[in-house]
Parts: C-alpha cells; sequence; structure tokens
C-alpha cells in the first residue's frame, strides 16, 4: 500500500512555526549532550529489534534523526542535521554548542520579526556580529604546546583522562599534520604505538619473498626502490630494470607495480641471489589513477627516484641508475611495505609538504582535506597508533568514535589555539556586542546585537543545567567573577577556566559560531516553503537508507 | 704553550676536557685511528681504547664528558654504527651499536640535566637523531618531523631540565625539538644559508632566545628570538665555513664568542661586533680543527686545539 502527497507550498506564519518546531526539536535532542556531564540520548534501531543505541555526541545523533513526522518541522530539523553533521566532519566537535547557538538566535530572531522586524536586514546585522565574534575568538586564542597542554585540551573535548593523557602526548610528537590510526584496542587499557619511518597498505606479492620467516618480513638496508604504476604482464618488461640493477651492483631491490603476473612474480622469485641481489615487489599504493598518481609522487620525492607511470607511457625500457629511488632501510609483509631514511633531496621533500601544506589550507572538500593530511601526515617520517581499548566491543566501538573526534578537534587546537572553555569565551564576547548595540540606533542591528548577546550565553547555561546547576545562579556567580571565569561542573566551582586546564579548541568554537549564527541566519530569512511530491510505503521504511521518524 | 704531535699525522676531529681540567690535565683527543687520553694536559697520549683490544683502527668522530663527571666520571665517543661509554674516565668502555645499517656519528650531546635524566643525543649524516634515556645503555632513533636526516650538528638547551629544547643543525637547515627530541619542527631559516654545521646556544637562551648557527657558506648567524627571526654577523671576514662556536660560560655580560672559521679561530668580545684572529700562528699555520675550552673565553684562560696535522696544542 502507498500513498502520495501532492505538492503543498507554506507561507508565514506557518513557515517560521514549523521551522522553529524543526529546530527546537532536533537541537532539543542534542542539547543533553552538552559539557563535561552528559546526559544520554537513547534511539532506538530501525533495521533490529536490539538494544537502543545510547548516545551522547551531538553529530552522531543528527545522522541517526533522518526524517520528522510534520514536514514543515522536517525542514528546520534536517537545516540543524545538516549544519552539525558538516561541522562534526569538518572539526570533530562543537555540535551541541553550535545547536543551541543556532536555536538562541533563530528564535529570538523569529519573535523579533514577528514584532515587525525586517528578517534582510536582521540577517545582516546578525553576520556582521558574527564577524566581531570571530574576532574576538582569535584575539583571545593562545598557543598550545607540551604534551600537558595538550592532554587539558583533549580532556576537555572527550571528559576521559585515560585517552586524554595518552592524546596529549601523541599530538606532542605527531603535531598537527601528524598521521594518527586509530584501532580497536586488544585490551580494557588504552595503548599507543610510534613507528618510525612512513608506510602504506600494500603488501608483499608473493609470501615466498618473506625471508624473515618468525616476523614474515621481509628487510633490507641500503634499499633501491622502483617506482611506477605499470602493469608487469611478461618477465620480459622486467629484464632492463634487473640488468641495469645487476650492473649497477645493487644488492636490494623494491620493484612497485600495479600488478605482476604469476609469470612475472615467478621470474623475481628466480633472479633472487640471497648473498648477492635481493628482490622483492608490492603493488602501487592507492586506488584510483590520482591516488596512485600521489603516492607514487610522494614515494619519489622521499627516495629520489622517479615514477614510471603507465599513462604516460613509460616502460623500463630505458631505465638508468638514477632512476631508481634510494633507502637507508626498506621493509615489507605480507600487509604493508615501508621506507625509512629516504635518501631524496631534504630541500625538495621540505617545499613538497609545505605546498601539500598550503593545499591542505585551501581545500575545502572534506575528502581532499583528509586526503592531503594523510600525505603530509606519511612524509613527516613516522606515524602513531593509539589502541583503543574498554570491556565490551560496544565501549570499545564509542570510545573509538570520542578518540577520533578529540583528535580531529585537537588538530584545529594546535593549528589555531585554544580558548577558555565552557562556553566562557563565547561569554566573554559579550562586551564587544554590547558596546556594538550601545552604537547602533537601527532597530535590525540593535535586534540582531540583543539576539547574539543572549545566545552567547547559551551554551554555559545548557552546561549547568546538564549537570544539575541552576542556569541562572551559575551565571550570575560567573558574571561577577569576570572574564575569563566559568563553571566549572565537576568541583561545582567558579574557576578561572584557562588556569584550570578547561580549554576549548578554539577552531572548533569559531566553526561551532559560524555555522550556527550563519544557518539561523539563512533560516530567518525563509518565507515560503514549497513541498515536493513523495511517495512512501509503511512496507519499505525499515529499508536502508529511509528516514527514520523521530 | 705545549705542543704534543700524535702517533698518527691525522686531524683531530673533537676534544673533550674534564671540568677539572687545570687540577687533573684530564683531555681526550678523537682522531681516525681512535680516541686518545692524556692526564697532562695534552702533553702525552695514550690510546684511550687500550683496554678494549681492537685488531684495527676504530675512528672516532666525536667526544664528550658528562656534566657530573667529577663524579660519574663518564665520557662518551661516537664511533661508526654507535657510541661507546665509559663510567671510569676512559679506562674502560662499554659499546651500545645502533641499528644496521652503521650510522655515521657527526655530533654527540649531553642532556645538562644528565644527573637525573641521563639523557643524550647524537646527531648521524644519514639517519637523523638517536637518543638515549639512560645514559647511554640503549638508543632509539626519534626523528618524528626532521624531514632531513643529515645531522651535522646538535645544540642542547642549558635549561633542557626545564625547555627539552634542542636544535638539530642539518644540510638543509635548522629543526628543533621541545620535547626532548621526541618530535622536530622546522625552524624558519632560509635554506640558502644551509648546510648547518654548528650550533651554540646562549648559556641564558632561557631568557634571551639567542642561538647561533655556523653555516658551510655563510659564516655566521643568530637569533635573539628562539629561531623565529636570524641575522647573519661579520659577512667579512666570517664569510666561509664555520665549523664550531663556543660561547663562554659569561655571555650575557661579557658577549665573547670563539669560533673555528674555515680553519681558523677568530674572537669576539663584544657580542659579534668585532673579530680579531685568535693570536697563535703556530695554530693558525698549521690549521685548526677542533678545540675545548676548560676555563671559557677569558683573556689567560686555557685553550686546548686541535690541529689539522693531529697534534694538539694546549695554549
Amino acid at each position: 500500500m502507498s500513498k502520495t502527497r501532492s505538492r503543498r507550498v507554506v507561507f508565514q506564519p506557518a513557515t517560521y512555526q514549523g521551522l522553529q518546531r524543526g529546530i527546537n526539536q532536533m537541537t532539543d535532542a542534542v542539547r543533553p549532550t552538552l559539557g563535561p556531564r552528559p546526559r544520554i540520548v537513547a534511539i532506538d534501531r530501525i533495521l533490529d529489534d536490539k538494544m537502543p543505541e545510547m548516545l551522547d555526541n551531538g553529530g552522531i545523533i543528527v545522522r541517526r534523526i533522518i526524517q520528522l513526522a510534520d514536514r514543515d518541522e522536517d525542514v528546520g530539523a534536517m537545516l540543524v542535521r545538516d549544519v552539525l553533521w558538516t561541522l562534526h566532519d569538518q572539526v570533530g566537535d562543537g555540535t551541541a554548542s553550535a545547536a543551541v547557538l543556532l536555536q538562541s538566535v533563530f528564535n529570538g530572531g523569529v519573535r523579533y520579526l514577528a514584532s515587525g522586524g525586517n528578517a534582510s536586514g536582521l540577517k545582516q546585522h546578525l553576520e556582521q556580529g558574527m564577524r566581531l565574534i570571530l574576532e574576538e575568538l582569535t584575539g583571545k586564542s593562545r598557543a598550545v604546546s607540551g604534551a600537558e597542554q595538550l592532554s587539558q585540551v583533549a580532556r576537555s573535548i572527550c571528559y576521559d583522562a585515560s585517552m586524554a593523557k595518552l592524546l596529549g602526548e601523541i599530538f606532542d610528537i605527531i603535531g598537527e599534520y601528524g598521521r594518527l590510526e586509530i584501532r580497536p584496542g586488544r585490551s580494557r587499557q588504552d595503548e599507543r604505538e610510534y613507528v618510525e619511518g612512513l608506510y602504506w597498505d600494500r603488501g608483499l606479492v608473493s609470501r615466498e619473498m618473506v625471508t624473515d620467516a618468525g616476523r614474515q618480513r621481509t628487510e633490507f638496508e641500503n634499499g633501491a626502490i622502483l617506482i611506477s604504476n605499470l602493469e608487469i604482464e611478461q618477465p620480459q618488461q622486467l629484464f632492463p630494470a634487473l640488468e641495469m640493477a645487476l650492473r649497477q651492483e645493487v644488492r636490494s631491490l623494491l620493484i612497485v607495480a600495479n600488478k605482476f603476473s604469476e609469470a612475472a612474480i615467478g621470474f623475481l622469485l628466480a633472479n633472487r641471489r640471497p648473498d648477492k641481489f635481493q628482490v622483492i615487489a608490492v603493488k602501487t599504493p592507492g586506488y584510483g589513477e590520482q591516488e596512485q598518481a600521489w603516492a607514487m609522487e610522494d614515494l619519489a620525492v622521499l627516495s629520489g627516484g622517479r615514477p614510471f607511470v603507465k599513462s604516460a607511457g613509460d616502460s623500463f625500457a630505458a631505465i638508468r641508475a638514477e632512476h631508481l629511488g634510494q633507502a637507508r632501510r626498506v621493509w615489507a609483509d605480507r600487509r604493508n611495505f615501508g621506507i625509512i631514511g629516504g635518501k631524496g633531496d631534504p630541500r625538495a621533500l621540505r617545499q613538497h609538504i609545505a605546498s601539500l601544506r598550503a593545499a591542505h589550507e585551501q581545500a575545502e572538500e572534506v575528502v581532499l582535506r583528509d586526503k592531503l593530511l594523510q600525505r603530509i601526515g606519511k612524509l613527516l617520517g613516522g606515524s602513531a597508533t593509539l589502541w583503543v581499548g574498554g570491556a565490551t566491543e560496544l565501549e570499545i566501538e564509542e570510545r573509538q568514535e570520542v578518540a577520533k573526534r578529540t583528535a580531529a578537534a585537537m588538530r584545529g587546537a594546535i593549528m589555531e589555539g585554544v580558548v577558555p572553555g565552557g562556553g566562557v569565551a563565547l561569554l566573554d564576547c559579550q562586551p564587544v556586542l554590547q558596546e556594538r548595540l550601545e552604537q547602533s540606533q537601527e532597530a535590525d542591528a540593535r535586534a540582531a546585537y540583543r539576539i547574539l548577546l543572549e545566545a552567547m550565553e547559551a551554551p554555559m547555561r545548557t552546561i549547568a543545567a546538564n549537570a544539575g546547576f541552576d542556569p541562572s545562579q551559575v551565571m550570575a556567580h560567573v558574571k561577577l567573577a569576570g572574564p575569563g571565569h566559568g563553571f566549572d561542573v565537576g568541583s561545582g566551582q567558579v574557576v578561572d577556566m584557562a588556569e584550570a586546564g578547561i580549554l576549548d579548541a578554539s577552531a572548533v568554537q569559531k566553526a561551532a559560531v559560524y555555522a550556527a549564527i550563519a544557518s539561523a541566519g539563512l533560516a530567518l530569512s525563509v518565507d515560503v516553503l514549497v513541498h515536493g511530491k513523495e511517495q512512501s510505503s509503511p512496507a519499505s521504511a525499515k529499508t536502508p537508507g529511509k528516514r527514520k521518524r523521530l | 704553550m705545549m705542543c704534543a704531535e700524535s702517533q698518527l699525522q691525522e686531524i683531530v676531529y673533537d676534544l673533550a676536557v674534564s671540568p677539572d681540567f687545570e687540577e687533573d690535565g684530564l683531555c681526550f683527543a678523537a682522531r681516525a685511528s681512535g680516541l686518545y687520553r692524556s692526564e697532562d694536559g695534552g702533553r702525552s697520549w695514550q690510546d684511550a681504547y687500550a683496554s678494549l683490544e681492537l685488531s684495527a683502527a676504530l675512528t672516532t668522530s666525536v667526544v664528550v664528558v658528562s656534566p657530573g663527571f667529577e663524579t660519574d666520571r663518564s665520557v662518551f665517543a661516537g664511533v661508526p654504527g654507535g657510541v661507546l661509554r665509559s663510567a671510569d674516565a676512559g679506562q674502560s668502555w662499554q659499546v651500545a651499536s645502533f641499528p644496521p645499517p652503521a650510522p655515521f656519528v657527526s655530533s654527540l650531546v649531553i642532556s645538562p640535566n644528565y644527573a637525573r635524566d641521563g639523557t643524550l643525543f647524537v646527531g648521524t649524516l644519514e639517519d637523523g637523531v638517536f637518543r638515549s634515556g639512560d645514559r647511554g645503555t640503549h638508543w632509539a632513533a626519534w626523528n618524528f618531523g626532521l624531514l632531513d636526516l643529515n645531522v651535522l650538528a646538535l645544540g642542547v638547551s642549558p635549561d633542557y631540565g626545564r625547555d627539552e629544547t634542542l636544535f638539530a643543525g642539518t644540510e638543509s637547515g635548522i629543526f628543533r625539538s621541545s620535547n626532548g627530541g621526541r618530535a622536530w619542527r622546522e625552524v624558519d631559516f632560509d635554506s640558502g644559508w644551509a648546510p648547518v654545521l654548528s650550533l651554540a646556544l646562549s648559556p641564558g637562551y632561557a631568557e634571551d632566545g639567542t642561538l647561533f648557527a655556523g653555516s658551510e657558506t655563510h659564516g655566521l648567524l643568530r637569533t635573539q628570538d628562539e629561531g623565529a627571526t636570524w641575522q647573519r654577523l661579520a659577512e667579512e671576514p666570517l664569510s666561509g665555513a664555520l665549523n664550531s662556536i663556543t660561547l663562554a660560560p659569561d655571555f650575557a655580560e661579557r658577549g665573547e664568542v670563539l669560533v673555528l672559521h674555515e680553519d681558523g679561530l677568530w674572537v669576539t668580545r663584544d657580542g659579534g661586533q668585532t673579530w680579531t684572529v685568535w693570536p697563535s700562528r703556530e695554530a693558525m699555520a698549521a690549521g685548526v680543527a677542533s678545540l675545548a675550552t676548560p676555563r671559557g673565553l677569558a683573556p689567560g684562560a686555557p685553550l686546548l686545539v686541535g690541529l689539522m696535522d693531529g697534534s694538539v696544542l694546549h695554549i
């Protein structure tokens, strides 16, 4: 059985009313997760009858809420969902703060517009106020360094002392661009591991190439590297490379190519001379031509070799000794291969990394940014792995997710510094907004600054309420204590937040402010809703990809 | 002035002296043929590796003594592939090897807080920096962020116990670690000035942020803001390779700096404004390869100079 909805047009005041209900519902679903004492949001599972998911992360919660029953409300809810999802992907944290800010600004705006204000003017002044806040946050940011400070930042994000300690140490070593893998642990404890050099997830093409049977690994010193994405179908394709290597008295050679036929592998195995010539082979890292090109470029810069590229029509026919890369140590096992001490030109390597950093700063697409980050992390010459522990598989999974978002926020903290946490940085933006309010004559401007003044309190009020304190009383005490002071829900005291080590990543705060105010302004400028046709069928309501009703 | 010819005509790569040199006259000279030990201020030299009964010469590129030598009697010598350590002032030695392939040790520095932290660092020509936290027994490569593994010089902060800061001079520039050598970051240093052959941090680095760097082609460079900006000093006469920099212990007050430029010694006593040739014709004629300053740079203080011809002068 199915039903068909016809197109429906919604005008004011129903537009604002619908949007407001949707924004409030979505925000209220996320609100309990803000602060060091979050409350749990239980989400019924769609596909099975297992226990509901117990979540305390706004970025994850909004992903689970995929449709509200009322279509007017749904538009508002999906606006919040998209904002928080994007925020979570980009900076890893700040979703609940953004939600309560967005809600406060939107609701304040609706009240003002209902009394006859101008939506366009209000939006414009909200954006001006937003820029003021962002400037204030930038001005209040201070650099963070050292394992201890970084652990404090991590603790303010993940509220997990064990994880925060290790993440502080790890980021002190790897820095904002370093390579960190977060994997499910093997015990209840969190553990970390550092790997020297760099490696790619491509292993030996044949187990016969393993020379250290105990470790299932092959390792050699002062190895040469032949970099390519060629497809080696016939052993004859390898002749020029091997002849040149033997002529040049190369003792150890790693061949990287996109494909090795059985015949080619057999040929390589047959030509090994344990005492004179070692040769191993791995496939070109990366999926697809672009990723392979990146991997080959990075390998070439690191080792000083020249890549042989299939699409350029390259072959090994004219290979010369200087085309081979070199490294102090080369290793490979069945899953990975790596090099330590690549002998490429260090100046070229530094320039290459600088250009990747510049590209990372300019890249807007999340996937591209991640790829660039991975490449830079590899090239820095080492990597860290955090093994996340837990008592159950579910706990490990949840803590792994927390570690990932904390790590993302910490990269931002190192890049852009930190501000006092617990909503204090936003509260401390009030004086500049108050000053601008007093200078403004225009009604829309005055309304915008009043709305923002109120919104700047929303995160701290929410944190206090979530922890079981009276937000109004907390606000009164905090304001009395002055700038930089906030409420430590752990001790129930008003403290200097920076001194107490309660810090937020400036990048996260700024991203949350930008996302919330810009989106609220956009929502306030919506006048008409037009719903398209949609077919729904109870029979298919639980299939993957369908939106879930709240 | 004393002059002692070594058994072999070879460059004296490095010199180290006991903190109590004027009393005990104990000093060490690192040469291609090994490490030599003197107990009479450099008049006579003995093979410091005699107890090892080596069948071949063990080239020694660097030698340092512990800051707490008077009590711990520790000496460290950099050799191909590892470090030798002695706990009895160079009479007997223990070997600590690095993972293969054997690195060439270019520099060796000890934490000023060695008595407590037991930390040493070794710079190598192709394998970056190795670190030991247990008085030289075990070593591990810590090269995260060190994008140039050709390390030519290391400099450690006098306040290392608090700031855990050290610098590495490399083929392409300078790197800094602020966490005890566990990770490195690039210093904003013009790569055109590299390679960096020598480094020296001011004794008051924590307050004045001053670090000197000796370049292969651009003489002496100085930062006074922990590496954020650099100035080139004394373009004339210091225009070539600057192999060694020594700051007086009271550098902040007296501004005395002694440098080994090309194969001669130059000194400034006004923080780098004016430079004069070290007043030893003999030293200049033979070509200086290394030096040690047991009691700073004040006029009249003793100076040990290792020469290109293998002899050591005690001035």
